[in-house]
């Protein structure tokens, strides 16, 4: 639902590393955000569209890479995985505790790499 | 040209985040982000609290809504500060908007802020407006089932009001079902029973809104 707050965040600071390189536009953007970043792929393709459109960054290329979900049960320490929100209170592999479970990567929403002219 | 970067996406929100928060210590002021669904009652919890603490604290409250001021002159009616700020469709406040509300805002003398965020318990929660705390309110006329659906909510808040708890015998509403979930998410959640609309139970949220003032000042020390 936020997805066009964080594709204005998320232009703005593309445009900001492009132009330190001396580059004036872009041609793609790489994300990486984890699974309970809040981000819904399709929405944030679509508003990253909608805001270059007409811009010298139209036509540019928003990667998104998903980062997996890291837990640590607080219980017992077993860290585990998953890949999307509802692991978050599976029941820990280690004690069966399912929920509690502290996220140590899943989080994220950072950009990686900016290709630009 | 191909430029390798990490950069935190929402890093602009979070350093106007940590300016909001500077000039709030350097006042020793606390703040409050309020976060429910939309009717849940924060604007009448927040007139009695300000009607009943107004001798006590110097109380301003910003009002994040979509459209209209109504909410901001019905807390100014009680006699506190109040800035109303309209995201025009926008679904949170960020730190930004809070900062030049907190502009508007007579900051001397002020003892707590409340931020009255847009009626909704997903995007409110993702952006942090510099607040000390982030206290949920949930009502009995919802589901029982809200911590379950909305859990970041419940993990990161410091407090949950289940608020009109007057209307509990029309409702379904398992208060022991809320509670259990919300406090199996975060352990230390303060937990209070309150009808915003009789004033029952406000007397344990007044303390525990007196405690997080003190322990505000404690840290300016």
């Amino acid at each position: 639902m936020h997805e066009m707050a964080v594709a204005e965040s998320l232009l703005e600071l593309a445009q900001d590393v492009a132009q330190s390189q001396g580059c004036a536009r872009l041609e793609r953007v790489c994300v990486e955000y984890g699974a309970l970043a809040g981000v819904m792929p399709e929405a944030l393709e679509l508003c990253f569209e909608a805001l270059t459109q007409g811009t010298p960054h139209q036509g540019a290329r928003l990667e998104l890479i998903c980062l997996p979900l890291k837990l640590r049960c607080l219980f017992c320490g077993t860290v585990f995985g998953g890949q999307g929100q509802e692991e978050r209170f599976a029941p820990c592999p280690g004690c069966g505790e399912a929920v509690a479970h502290a996220v140590e990567q899943g989080k994220e929403l950072r950009l990686r790499e900016v290709e630009a002219q | 040209m191909q430029i390798p970067v990490v950069r935190n996406v929402l890093e602009a929100n979070d350093k106007m985040a940590a300016d909001v928060r500077r000039k709030l210590a350097d006042r020793s002021i606390l703040a409050l982000n309020l976060i429910s669904s939309p009717g849940a009652g924060k604007t009448s919890l927040l007139e009695r609290t300000l009607r009943d603490l107004g001798p006590e604290f110097r109380m301003a409250v910003i009002e994040g809504d979509l459209q209209t001021d109504n909410d901001a002159r019905r807390v100014a009616a009680t006699g506190a500060q109040a800035v109303q700020i309209n995201t025009e469709g926008g679904c949170h406040l960020n730190s930004n908007l809070v900062l030049s509300a907190m502009e508007q805002l007579d900051l001397d003398g002020l003892d707590i802020l409340f931020i009255e965020n847009v009626g909704n318990l997903v995007c409110p929660v993702e952006f942090d407006c510099g607040e000390d705390a982030k206290v949920a309110i949930l009502s009995v006329a919802e589901g029982d089932d809200k911590p379950e659906k909305y859990p970041l909510l419940f993990n990161l808040a410091k407090a949950m009001l289940l608020n009109k708890v007057d209307l509990l015998e029309h409702v379904d509403f398992d208060l022991a079902r809320a509670r259990a979930h919300a406090t199996r998410l975060n352990r230390d959640l303060a937990v209070f029973e309150v009808s915003a609309r009789t004033g029952v139970g406000m007397d344990a949220w007044y303390d525990w809104l007196r405690q997080m003032r003190a322990a505000k000042l404690a840290q300016g020390r």
